[in-house]
């Protein structure tokens, strides 16, 4: 437990030292939520339609640029095996790691919710909050698996093309329930579907989080 | 009951025909990749 | 015991494919609602189960693999995600030219098509990984990890897809099958699994070969400095 919160915290450090990252991490998702509002075109219908598509994939392009940054760090100089020596326990490491990108994730995935609106002309018919829950669950769901994969590819020189790769299948499930949650909770939600997505979301989480976290180790150690 | 499917012999084929190909062109695959070790 | 005994057995699996699927391209009834487009049955049902089953085995090889860190389990895993996507592959396509004059499309989001899919990737990159880690050990570990993942996976991905299609049509597809196909069908399936059981072992005896040796090799310095990253 210790380890996780002082892991979290040094990434923490890190990330509000290097601001500026985060900043073109944020510029980037904007540009991508323009892209998509040219390509599809002048159809504001349909913009507003899928503007939690275009949230949700915007968030998720991100997700492989900043979990890549996330992991090299600890794997510039050999700084994992240092840390491992210390020692650090590796569920620890993960978790301290994984609730950090979470964190990012969380950052990026709020500030798009009013890009969104804005580009998108989208409007949040049901309450905020579930959106917010929505943005904390899909982004927990995302950078568990993906704080996995990029320690498993960590060393390797292709792993940009085969982290988006490898995270796809298991993305899957949690960018349908989080998009359908996001399209409910803007364009109204009059059968009260929300919930059960959300349960569903909570569910992804519970094993993806407890899944990587016994993994990892063995990941790390190899 | 709504009325059955008439012909699409060409799909049936097609399936038939890439699962065959499909199949024996990875036992000779291996064949050949035993040789060669 | 015969070491070859798998040819044996894919010879017969071959020999009862081809019998099955005489008896279901020209002996068998066309089926009630899709007509003779339903003989892709016998093609389509055994590939989706032993794909499945071949899978499950390589789930239980990787875990084996975790456990025990041997040569041979690595092999098991290689063999069989090999030959699992070998039937995943050709499931979509099965899959596609069945739906093409049944449903009208080639693609559509039905649960199975789209779990099917997406275990191509998930399987796909355990290969894909397997051929860029060069150490055995690492190599055994992460492999493993990425195929209980993308195990793990397919029932998750099944039920949300499920889930998320529920609003829509339902396609339908037959669930039970006419008592004069079970036979063929029964039979194609029993094939399938012996010609794939005798791919694994084929496989697997060709990559225990490779492995043991990288596993018992004498320990050389690795190709590429491991404090560095690449870039």
């Amino acid at each position: 437990m210790k380890t996780t919160l002082d892991i979290l915290y040094k990434d923490m450090l890190i990330e509000w030292r290097a601001r500026s990252r985060t900043v073109a991490l944020l510029s980037f998702a904007y540009t991508i939520l323009l892209l998509f509002a040219f390509a599809i075109g002048p159809d504001a219908a349909a913009l507003r339609h899928h503007a939690g598509a275009y949230l949700w994939l915007g968030l998720l392009l991100c997700s492989t640029l900043l979990l890549d940054r996330s992991m090299r760090i600890e794997f510039e100089a050999d700084a994992v095996s240092k840390l491992l020596l210390v020692p650090v326990s590796a569920p620890g490491l993960f978790y301290g790691k994984a609730i950090a990108n979470s964190v990012q994730l969380w950052i990026v995935g709020l500030i798009s919710i009013p890009m969104v609106i804005v580009i998108c002309d989208a409007t949040i018919t049901e309450h905020w909050a579930w959106l917010v829950l929505t943005i904390f669950l899909g982004g927990a769901g995302l950078a568990a698996p993906g704080t996995l994969y990029s320690a498993m590819i960590a060393r390797l020189s292709g792993r940009q093309l085969l982290l988006p790769l490898m995270l796809f299948p298991l993305v899957v499930p949690v960018v349908v329930a989080a998009v359908k949650t996001t399209s409910l909770v803007m364009l109204g939600d009059p059968m009260n579907q929300a919930g059960s997505w959300l349960v569903l979301l909570g569910c992804f989480n519970l094993i993806y989080w407890s899944l990587c976290g016994v993994l990892f180790g063995r990941v790390v150690e190899a | 009951m709504t009325g059955m499917i008439q012909g699409g012999w060409e799909f049936v084929w097609a399936v038939y025909g890439i699962t065959w190909a499909g199949l024996v062109l990875y036992g000779i695959s291996l064949h050949l990749r035993e040789r060669a070790q | 015991m015969n070491v070859r005994w798998e040819t044996y057995l894919g010879a017969v699996g071959f020999l009862m494919l081809l019998g099955a699927h005489y008896v279901g391209l020209f002996v068998a009834p066309p089926e009630a609602m899709m007509g003779d487009v339903g003989r892709i049955l016998y093609a389509h049902v055994p590939t989706a189960w032993v794909g499945l089953l071949t899978y499950l085995v390589a789930f239980i090889a990787a875990i084996g693999a975790m456990l025990t860190g041997k040569a041979k389990w690595d092999a098991l895993v290689e063999a069989s995600v090999e030959v699992g996507l070998l039937l995943n592959v050709l499931l979509l396509i099965q899959g596609s030219l069945w739906a093409k004059p049944t449903w009208g499309v080639y693609w559509t989001w039905d649960p199975r098509l789209t779990t099917c899919a997406i275990m191509v990737v998930g399987f796909g990159v355990v290969l894909a990984l397997r051929k860029q880690i060069d150490e055995p050990a690492r190599r055994l570990t992460i492999s493993s990890v990425a195929t209980i993942v993308a195990f793990v996976n397919v029932p998750i991905v099944y039920m949300s897809v499920k889930w998320w299609r529920t609003l829509h049509q339902n396609f339908s597809s037959p669930e039970t099958v006419d008592s004069a196909m079970v036979t063929p069908l029964r039979v194609a399936a029993f094939a399938m699994l012996f010609l794939s059981t005798a791919f694994v072992v084929r496989r697997w005896r060709l990559a225990v070969a490779q492995l043991t040796l990288e596993f018992d090799g004498p320990d050389l310095p690795a190709p590429s400095a491991p404090l560095a990253v690449e870039d």
